[in-house]
Formats: structure tokens, C-alpha cells, sequence
């Protein structure tokens, strides 16, 4: 990661032409090749910004940097404040966020609500292409693999299609059938779901954490 | 493509057509883009996110038809933010090019043959009176629910009822009712679920419109209004037996001037912090509303008001409340109530074609 603090101007070139007049600024360079340019301000957006793949050329008081798609960042650099570098290494991923592991840990604790007589055979079972939510066993000892969003959109069924593609290649445990659990499965993704014979069920993540609210419900 | 309009006519229909694109483009970035297309002197914009479509029709100078999908956001804040007069648009290769006065620009075009095609509206249609419709969306649309989680419950009823057509939303705090008496939309005993989110939008569309045009297919409806039509997919499961909560008698009545109530609810609200309930104390001496809230204050206001029935106290959420009050036509209402627990109803002295329930709140 290459931090450079330093007085520029940005012009960029491509959907749109855009111009950022000269000020202090940071400029990031990723690892990747993602160039960003940011103020002192406006949360974690940049002004300008390149994503990889890209090609950065840097001359005498001129950074260029241009995408396939031929859109070009021009950075005039009048002068350099700071110019630091720092590995930062791998990096171990966002983590879920709260309500979906949430939702994991509460349907681990009760697969019951995901099928009657379904018993947890282990949380975040691993193959090959990631690891799957919950894998279970129903009572006539078919193996269900269960994964769980908050939302459940298609990225999710076809991530389920994924590791049922491997799941079913382990003689121990196939026959593997899915189940896509969410508390809110979109109109696409159940069609998909079914479409590869994928069940899908939603829950309400209130109930399963058994919140009683004072407001009282006509049903 | 190559056509010149006026700013104006142009802003309003990608605005339009552009509050039905995708947010996201998700799975179909070309969703993000709003579809245009030029045939003669027509121009047809259309935006959609697969549940919700708008399209606008408006009338250009055009010189060589063509179809194009221009970036929503973008296109609408540059149109937008251009002064007032004449545009020129050209679409030339993956580029549109916008101009009006000396300025000039170009935006990159997403992928036309990407847009998917979009079902053709039922031919069966239906014309309603548009202020009618649009009052009793408007009565009816606030009381559904937000919350995805419960997809059945972010839709509107809508339902043959008797020689008419009932609205019905819930989302299991309050259930707003409206007939329509007279408008025969449905078959006898058919209903379908519509979006509130689309039927939100249609509300805003429907304005000073006359008539509107339903026509409903087996998984969507298409409403039109002059040159605007907008199609949202319908909800499929089973709408809760609503009917059975509405209690058949009861035996406490309150009636108060509309207006009086919502200004003291107003009032009372603002001592309602943090889901505090605003309390409803009905007695022969008339309606005391009263809310506390410890480490903040109370407020309490008397009410005149005619009251048959027992002396109650009764909570409800102040938002709901309101919400209900607001829509309630006439000059006075009443509030009908069977003890402390179980749902009140909402109604106006002066028609039955509108109907409020309310879920108490526990204190």
C-alpha cells in the first residue's frame, strides 16, 4: 500500500470529463493496482479513482493512469509531501455481519425450524470452494447443506449451488439436497432455487431470538 | 439516434422512468440504465428493476430512431442540472452525446441488447377516476408494511368487494380498509396483492391525472396514466384473514373532532420518546390523551368529546395513531374499542367506506 500526501490536480477522462482543481490530497495505490485519489473528508469514498486492471505511469510531476476501457486519470503533482509505503499483507476477508452469523448460531441451535427431525452435523462445514453453512442430517439420513442469508437474493443460490456441486461428489455424504434460508428470499432466487431443486424457507430473525415486543400484534 | 427536446420534458421522464431502475444493477448491471428508444417523433423511456417498470413516452424533434441505454443517475443529474431550453441528444457507437447551449458531453451507453424484455400489459383494461383511486391510496398504502422480511405484508389487497373494489395493508400493528363502492376492477371473489412500493410510485404519478387504466395479468398489473404506464409484479401467497380481526360489536364509543385529536396527538407525541406510547383516557367527562416519559417529562391534554361505554385507558403507538386520524375523512371520528388489549377501529361519523384498525400497546 502506497500512501503519497501530496498538492495536485486530477483530471479524468472517460463516461465523463472531470477535473479537480490543484489542493492537497492523498493518493493510494493498492497493491492491486487501484489508484484513489482522496480529500480530507467524505468518509471512506475517494474523488476520483481507478480500479485494476490498470496501468500507472509516473513521470516528472505526472501520474498517468489508464484501464482498458479507456478512461485515463491524469494527476498533475505540483509537490510531494509524503510518500510512505507499507505491506499490508493477505488479508483475512470482511467477516458477516452480525444478524446473518446471528442467524447461523440461532438455526444451528434449532434446525428443527429449518426441517422437523433435522439434526446439525457441523457449522461452517468446509469444501473445496468455501465452507457451507450449516450441514444437517434429516431423519431418513439425507444430508442437507443450509446456507443462510439476510437477504436472500441469487448470488446466494448460486453459492449454495456451488458447494452442493462438491458436497455431492464425497460418497459419504451424498445424496447432499440445499436448502436456501433467508428472511427475505427475493422472487428471483426462489425461481432459481427451484429451478435446481434447491428448497428455500424464510424465517423471522425476531421470533427465532424469541423478542416479544410491548406492541401487540392483530396477528 | 438522434433527436432534440425540450430540458424539462426531458428531465421529468428519466426522472420518472428513473425511479424504477435498480439501485444496484445487482445480477443485471444494464438495470442501472434507463432504455430509450426513439421512433418518429416519439421517445419511450423505460426503467425497471424486474418488480417495478415505469415507462414514459414524451414527444421529441426526432431526426434517426434508434435504441440506447443511457446510466440513469448520471444521465438525470446532467439533463437536470442543464438551463432551460432545448437539448440535442446523439447516440453514436457505445456513446450518447447530451448538448444544450455550449455544453457538451458524452456518456458511456450500457448494453442495449442486455435490457430484457419486458411482459406486454393484459389487454383487458379497466379506467378509473384517478383522484379516487389516488385518495384511497393514500389512505390505505401507509398501513403496510416496510419490512422485507414479511413480503406478504408489503403489499395492498386489492379485492372484489360487493359492487366494488376494497383496499386492504397491514403490517400486524394497524389494518387500513377502503372500499371504492361502484368501481368493478375485479371478478367476484378475486383479489390480487400489488407492492406498496409500486402502488407508493403510482400515488406520486396518478397527481392531477384524470383517469387512470388498470389492467392486470396473471403475475403483474399495469397502471397507466396518460403517457405513463407502470407495471409491478405481483405478490403471490395469501394475504391474512383480515376479516376475522375487525370484532363485530363494541361496547365503548368515542367521538371527537378530527382535527382537535390530531392537533393534541401532535402535542402529546413529543413527550413519547423512545417507543413511549401516547395513553387515550376515555371517560363521560371526554378524551384525555397522556404521554410520559421517565427521565424526559409528560405532557397530557383533555379533549372535549362524546364518550358511550365504560371508563378505558387505552396505549397506542403515537406514529400509528396519527397515521390512522390523518386519513380518516370528515369533521369527526370515532374510536371504537373493546378493552385495553384488543385492536380499536378508526372511522369517520360521516361514511363507513373507510375503516382504521389499531393494535393497543402493553403498559
Amino acid at each position: 500500500m502506497r500512501l503519497v500526501i501530496a498538492r495536485c490536480s486530477v483530471d479524468y477522462s472517460g463516461r465523463l470529463a472531470a477535473h479537480l482543481p490543484p489542493a492537497n490530497r492523498l493518493l493510494m495505490v493498492k497493491a492491486d493496482g487501484c489508484v484513489a485519489v482522496h480529500a480530507d473528508g467524505g468518509a471512506y469514498k475517494p474523488l476520483m479513482w481507478m480500479t485494476a486492471p490498470n496501468r500507472l505511469v509516473e513521470r516528472e510531476g505526472s501520474w498517468v493512469v489508464t484501464n482498458p476501457k479507456g478512461e485515463t486519470l491524469t494527476i498533475a503533482v505540483e509537490e510531494i509531501l509524503s510518500d510512505t509505503s507499507w505491506p499490508l499483507g493477505a488479508d483475512p476477508g470482511l467477516e458477516k455481519d452480525g444478524v446473518e452469523a446471528h442467524l447461523q448460531a440461532l438455526l444451528a441451535a434449532n434446525c428443527e425450524r429449518i426441517a422437523a427431525g433435522l439434526r446439525l452435523v457441523r457449522r461452517e462445514y468446509p469444501t473445496d470452494v468455501g465452507p457451507v453453512d450449516l450441514l444437517c442430517r434429516a431423519p431418513d439420513g439425507t444430508t442437507l447443506a443450509v446456507e443462510i442469508k439476510r437477504r436472500g437474493e441469487i448470488d446466494g443460490v448460486e453459492q449454495l449451488s456451488r458447494y452442493l456441486d462438491f458436497l455431492n461428489r464425497d460418497p459419504m455424504l451424498r445424496p447432499v439436497r440445499g436448502v436456501f434460508v433467508a428472511q427475505q428470499v427475493r422472487p428471483q432466487a426462489r425461481v432459481l432455487a427451484a429451478d435446481r431443486g434447491i428448497r428455500w424457507l424464510e424465517v423471522d430473525y425476531d421470533e427465532l431470538r424469541g423478542i416479544e415486543s410491548s406492541e401487540q400484534r392483530l396477528f | 439516434m438522434r433527436f432534440r427536446c425540450e430540458r424539462d420534458g426531458l428531465v421529468d421522464a428519466l426522472g420518472a422512468a428513473g425511479r424504477a431502475v435498480a439501485s444496484r444493477g445487482g445480477s443485471l448491471p444494464v438495470l442501472s440504465g434507463v432504455r430509450v428508444e426513439l421512433a418518429g417523433d416519439r421517445l419511450s423511456l423505460i426503467g425497471s428493476d424486474l418488480d417495478l417498470t415505469i415507462g414514459v413516452e414524451v414527444e421529441v424533434a426526432g431526426e434517426a430512431d434508434g435504441v440506447a441505454v443511457v446510466p440513469a443517475k448520471i444521465a438525470s443529474d446532467l439533463v437536470r442540472s442543464l438551463e432551460a431550453g432545448a437539448v440535442e441528444v446523439h447516440v453514436e457507437g457505445d456513446e450518447a452525446h447530451i448538448a444544450a447551449g455550449r455544453f457538451q458531453s458524452s456518456i458511456r451507453l450500457l448494453p442495449a441488447d442486455e435490457f430484457p424484455r419486458l411482459p406486454e400489459p393484459a389487454p383487458d383494461a379497466v379506467t378509473l377516476a384517478a383522484k379516487d383511486f389516488a385518495l384511497a391510496l393514500h389512505q390505505v398504502v401507509p398501513a403496510a408494511s416496510a419490512d422485507d422480511a414479511r413480503p406478504i405484508l408489503t403489499g395492498v389487497l386489492m379485492a372484489a368487494e360487493g359492487d366494488g373494489l376494497r383496499f386492504v395493508a397491514t403490517d400486524s400493528y394497524r389494518l387500513a380498509v377502503r372500499d371504492l363502492p361502484g368501481t368493478s376492477v375485479l371478478r367476484e371473489g378475486q383479489s390480487v396483492l400489488v407492492p406498496s412500493r409500486a402502488l407508493r410510485e403510482l400515488e406520486r404519478l396518478l397527481g392531477a391525472a384524470g383517469e387512470v387504466t388498470l389492467r392486470l395479468g396473471e403475475r403483474d398489473a399495469t397502471f397507466e396514466i396518460a403517457r405513463t404506464r407502470l407495471t409491478t409484479r405481483l405478490i403471490e401467497g395469501e394475504f391474512p384473514n383480515y376479516r376475522g380481526l375487525i370484532p363485530s360489536t363494541y361496547p365503548n364509543r368515542l367521538t371527537v373532532g378530527r382535527e382537535a385529536l390530531l392537533d393534541a396527538a401532535r402535542r402529546v407525541r413529543l413527550m413519547a420518546r423512545e417507543a413511549t406510547p401516547v395513553r387515550l383516557s376515555m371517560s363521560a367527562d371526554g378524551l384525555e390523551l397522556v404521554a410520559i416519559t421517565q427521565d424526559v417529562g409528560q405532557a397530557h391534554e383533555q379533549l372535549d368529546a362524546k364518550y358511550e361505554g365504560t371508563e378505558l385507558t387505552v396505549a397506542f403507538n403515537p406514529e400509528y395513531l396519527l397515521d390512522g386520524v390523518e386519513v380518516t375523512p370528515g369533521d369527526e371520528i370515532t374510536v371504537e374499542t373493546v378493552d385495553h388489549q384488543k385492536p380499536a377501529v378508526i372511522r369517520s361519523t360521516e361514511g363507513s367506506e373507510f375503516l382504521y384498525l389499531l393494535m393497543p400497546v402493553r403498559v
